[in-house]
């Protein structure tokens, strides 16, 4: 009957704030999420949280309210690790987190966090709440509410099947092995570092992959939202190849590739792939971004390939989960 | 914006000499050679020369008392820098100055300063100076975390956000504001959370990467220049010296140094660069020698300088 | 010789000195719009327009701070802060940055920048609105210190202070804005660091600055009544100063005073005294009288402020005890 939480203290500032019109989403009011998120697992019965520690220490800070009469009736922890303020920290995290047993983790983050969670958290559930504004996998959801459905899941008062849907995933084959994960996408760049680590030069795109594509979508993943529509839970997803400067376009579109960064796209050709597919990458030297953060340097040498699979993490309905708590009766004193 | 090899290997020479000026200073002090306080960059490189890179001449820097690296990577000459720590004529002061107030006004370099914080308001009114001239220049402030405690540093990004004007505030986050840890001397960890307060941009960056660092200056010069305004860019980083040198450093564990150790910028910039075979090994060992005799030649210059005669005591308070 | 104010004196040096020179800029709290807390800058930004009369935020350190950054850049500067107390604010920027730069960066910069601000007592304006600060500035080496007691200097002297390319600090007394007095026509500047003998007389000298200039005149005029020849020296800048036309005057009187509105602890009376007794020992008839204010802060109540404010009754006690 526990749960986890993980926020990243780094979420939100990144420089999509100087490139595009992203908002720096500042640590306090992620407290305040967290805050709010206790709340709300508290009320549904959650008696053990376990936090990620951080450089931040949103454990300590969110916790400083609870005093005197505003006591949690729950049992809060920090989980014992080392934290070096790099993304890793959250992987680790969520393995431990697995290793506790908790039923369900609530990730602050962004895409980005997601993805490293995903890496760790096995077939736990998670309910990811936004901390930016430039996410497709998780949603912005008010913290209580996000708390009550991550608690109604964690307590089993909804079941895993009425709660639950299973996100898509790619995996990133670099030489033969397994080097990474994807979300939402992967992105091909002529580009030669890692450095600020966002996307916001369509010129540098080679290559798009996603696992889902819908019009309503942010970053990256807008291009192949505004060619067609594949849903969260198709087994399918897209991939596309950009034109090369100078090459005569099959399609152009414009595409919100950024918040408040609108460009046009020049695209050579796209085509649905299918889960087990491995999709070559079309161009070395690279950059491969993962749910729109430049992650992994490919040489002349070096073969990447990208496949899709069904068996991503799980992540909760928080509308379904409230939905078939209410159908229970679950909220009548 | 995307540097060809020469620029690349450029940055990295540029780093290599930082370091190795700062490594030659710390040992002329040990050895009681150099007079005063000096408070060395090593560890922070990569913001300096990812920074200045950026840079053109009608541009200005305003430093800090950890100045050393901003003037090396602002182009300032080593001979006469490492003649004005030791104290001699010949130096960028005269002797005058010393390591907190080494400055090229007409290079854009408005000096190290010896107060925390101080430079934040004369960049802004270089900026406005920019502005005013329409001369299309930037200015850029180098400030620690320690520095966005103080009132300049508040009064100066309030100014520079109301009158819109060409500056990159350029925070480098140390982690350590003396010997006070961040956790210690602010409650928040993210100085970026800052430029909230003064509606302008802040971004977070690891500042122990030059091309992160040299990425996000581009496009907040750009924007400066543009006319959009200011932009607070902070670079995590850390100094691997203490604050002074001599400074016993009882504040923090030796794990801790350890740790950001792993995380140096120059190594780290060197290895991407032979990844990619931008580099080799033989041309690594070139700019080592190359920068180790350089080095050599400023101490040398430094060593050859005489002290300033007596009679410049008296001189230089006012313009005549 | 047109009579202006003292106010409108300044008023047209700073216009004239924009006009000459594009470099030239002023800022302030409330300077522009508002034509500034005393009226001296009212017009200036409809001639000039925002990008040379600027506004700015309550933010005295910024003001300093930037007004540096700027000079240093190649502009000139005349930030105002709208009352002396509120040095204490931006002294940083003053004193370790305006100041030192030409001297740290051994010659090779140059800080023409002009701060203009108001000090005195006599408004009700109490303890944080009222000082005369001025021994503070005079401390610090590479400060220029300007305190004009007419409309006539004041117009002179800070067209001189804006041509001058190291910082200077311009003082003006709140309660002389509204004096009037003739002021010459065209470009006319009076060089800083020359005093001025404001009224000649043989038997005691009197230096006094800034308001206390005319309570200084008005004591002579007393004096003379009862035969006592008061000269009476407005030094006009204290740095530098004008060693010379004192020392003159103290060998023809062998007698000084030494008026002045800051307290009398750490006042610059006393650097006066003393440059006279290291080099003019000889020359003195009498022990050296100084007339300054208690030193206390500066207090609200109107008697109580009156009895703060050295007056010509004081200063004819200080004459009168060493003739």
């Amino acid at each position: 009957m526990s749960v986890g939480i993980i926020a990243n203290p780094a979420s939100g500032k990144d420089i999509r704030r100087l490139v595009a019109h992203a908002t720096v989403f500042d640590n306090q009011e992620k407290v305040n999420l967290v805050r709010r998120i206790l709340i709300g697992l508290q009320a549904v019965g959650v008696r053990n949280v376990w936090f990620m520690p951080d450089y931040f220490g949103f454990y300590d800070r969110a916790l400083e309210v609870f005093t005197g009469e505003n006591s949690l009736q729950m049992d809060t922890r920090l989980l014992d690790m080392r934290i070096n303020a790099d993304q890793e920290d959250s992987q680790r995290a969520a393995t431990l987190m697995l290793e506790k047993g908790v039923r369900c983790i609530l990730v602050l983050g962004g895409d980005g966090t997601n993805r490293v969670v995903a890496k760790g958290c096995g077939e736990i559930p998670l309910m990811p709440l936004s901390t930016g504004t430039n996410n497709v996998f998780p949603t912005m959801v008010e913290g209580t509410v996000a708390g009550l459905a991550a608690g109604l899941v964690a307590t089993g008062a909804v079941e895993r099947e009425n709660a639950l849907k299973r996100a898509k995933k790619f995996s990133i084959w670099v030489n033969g092995q397994e080097r990474d994960i994807a979300l939402i996408d992967a992105v091909v760049l002529t580009e030669q570092f890692v450095a600020s680590r966002a996307i916001w030069d369509v010129e540098k795109i080679r290559q798009v992959l996603v696992t889902r594509s819908e019009p309503f979508h942010i970053g990256v993943a807008a291009i192949a939202g505004s060619l067609c529509r594949i849903g969260p839970e198709e087994a399918q997803g897209l991939n596309i190849v950009m034109n090369r400067a100078g090459e005569q376009p099959q399609i152009r579109v414009t595409a919100a590739v950024g918040p408040g960064l609108m460009q046009d796209v020049s695209i050579a050709d796209y085509q649905t792939i299918l889960p087990g597919q491995r999709i070559p990458i079309v161009e070395t030297p690279c950059v491969i971004a993962v749910d729109g953060e430049r992650e992994i340097t490919l040489e002349t040498e070096d073969e990447a390939e990208i496949e899709l699979s069904m068996e991503g993490p799980w992540v909760v309905d928080f509308k379904q989960t409230l939905s078939q708590a209410v159908a229970k009766g679950l909220f009548r004193k | 914006m995307a540097l060809d090899k020469e620029e690349m290997l450029e940055l990295y020479r540029k780093m290599c000499l930082i370091r190795e000026f700062e490594e030659t200073v710390s040992k002329f002090f040990s050895q009681g050679q150099i007079p005063g306080f000096v408070h060395l960059y090593i560890g922070e490189e990569a913001v300096a020369t990812g920074v200045c890179a950026n840079l053109v001449k009608q541009d200005f820097i305003a430093s800090t008392h950890r100045g050393h690296g901003h003037g090396i990577a602002r182009g300032a000459s080593i001979n006469k820098m490492m003649a004005e720590i030791f104290g001699k004529v010949d130096g960028y002061c005269k002797g005058k100055g010393g390591s907190m107030h080494i400055a090229d006004v007409e290079l854009g370099f408005l000096g190290a300063n010896g107060i925390v914080g101080a430079g934040l308001p004369l960049a802004a009114g270089a900026a406005f100076a920019n502005k005013y001239l329409n001369n299309n220049g930037v200015s850029v402030c180098f400030f620690g975390d320690g520095a966005s405690n103080r009132a300049t540093f508040h009064e100066a990004l309030n100014l520079a956000s109301i009158w819109k004007l060409p500056v990159v505030f350029v925070n480098e986050n140390n982690m350590y504001g003396i010997s006070m840890s961040q956790e210690r001397h602010q409650n928040i960890t993210d100085i970026a959370d800052r430029a909230v307060a003064y509606g302008i941009p802040g971004v977070s960056i690891d500042g122990n990467d030059v091309m992160a660092v040299y990425e996000a200056t581009a496009e907040a010069v750009k924007r400066a220049r543009a006319g959009a305004g200011p932009t607070l860019i902070e670079c995590k980083t850390y100094r691997h010296h203490g604050h002074f040198e001599g400074d016993p450093t009882v504040y923090r564990s030796e794990d801790e140094v350890n740790q950001w150790k792993k995380k140096d910028p120059i190594p780290r910039f060197g290895a991407r660069l032979l990844e990619m075979k931008i580099m080799t090994q033989d041309e690594i060992a070139a700019i080592a020698d190359e920068v180790k005799r350089e080095i050599e030649e400023a101490v040398a210059f430094a060593q050859r300088s005489p002290v300033p005669a007596v009679e410049e005591l008296l001189t230089d308070v006012y313009c005549d | 010789m047109p009579e202006m104010t003292y106010s409108q004196a300044i008023n047209e040096a700073l216009r004239e000195e924009m006009r000459r020179d594009d470099k030239v800029f002023i800022m302030g709290e409330d300077v522009g719009i508002f034509g500034g807390c005393f009226g001296v800058t009212t017009g200036m930004i409809d001639e000039f327009g925002p990008e040379r009369v600027l506004d700015t935020p309550i933010s005295e350190t910024a003001i300093m701070g930037s007004a540096v950054g700027a000079a240093a850049a190649g502009l000139r500067p005349v930030p105002e802060i709208m009352f002396m107390d509120f040095l204490a604010v931006c002294l940083d920027e003053l004193v370790n940055q305006a100041a030192k730069m030409r001297y740290m960066f051994g010659g090779k910069a140059k800080v023409p920048l002009t701060l203009r601000t108001v000090l005195g007592a006599g408004l009700g304006a109490a303890a944080q609105h009222s000082q005369s600060l001025e021994a503070w500035i005079c401390h610090v080496p590479g400060l220029k210190v300007v305190m004009p007691s007419t409309a006539a200097d004041a117009k002179g002297l800070l067209k001189s202070a804006i041509r001058d390319d190291n910082p200077v600090v311009f003082l003006e007394h709140k309660m002389m804005y509204a004096m009037s007095g003739e002021v010459p026509d065209g470009d006319y500047t009076i060089p800083l660091g020359k005093a001025e003998i404001k009224r000649a007389g043989k038997d005691v000298t009197i230096v006094a600055t800034s308001l206390m200039v005319h309570k200084a005149l008005a004591a002579a005029e007393t004096l003379a009544a009862e035969g006592i020849e008061a000269e009476v020296i407005d030094p006009r800048t204290l740095v530098p100063f004008d060693k010379e036309t004192l020392f003159q005057s103290v060998e023809k009187t062998g007698r000084l005073v030494i008026v002045h509105e800051a307290v009398k602890t750490g006042g610059f009376g006393g650097e006066i005294a003393a440059m006279v007794a290291e080099e003019c020992f000889d020359m003195l008839d009498a022990p050296i009288k100084r007339v300054a204010a208690p030193s206390t802060p500066i207090p609200f109540a109107s008697n109580l402020e009156s009895a703060f404010i050295p007056n010509e009754e004081k200063i004819i006690e200080a004459v009168k005890a060493i003739l």
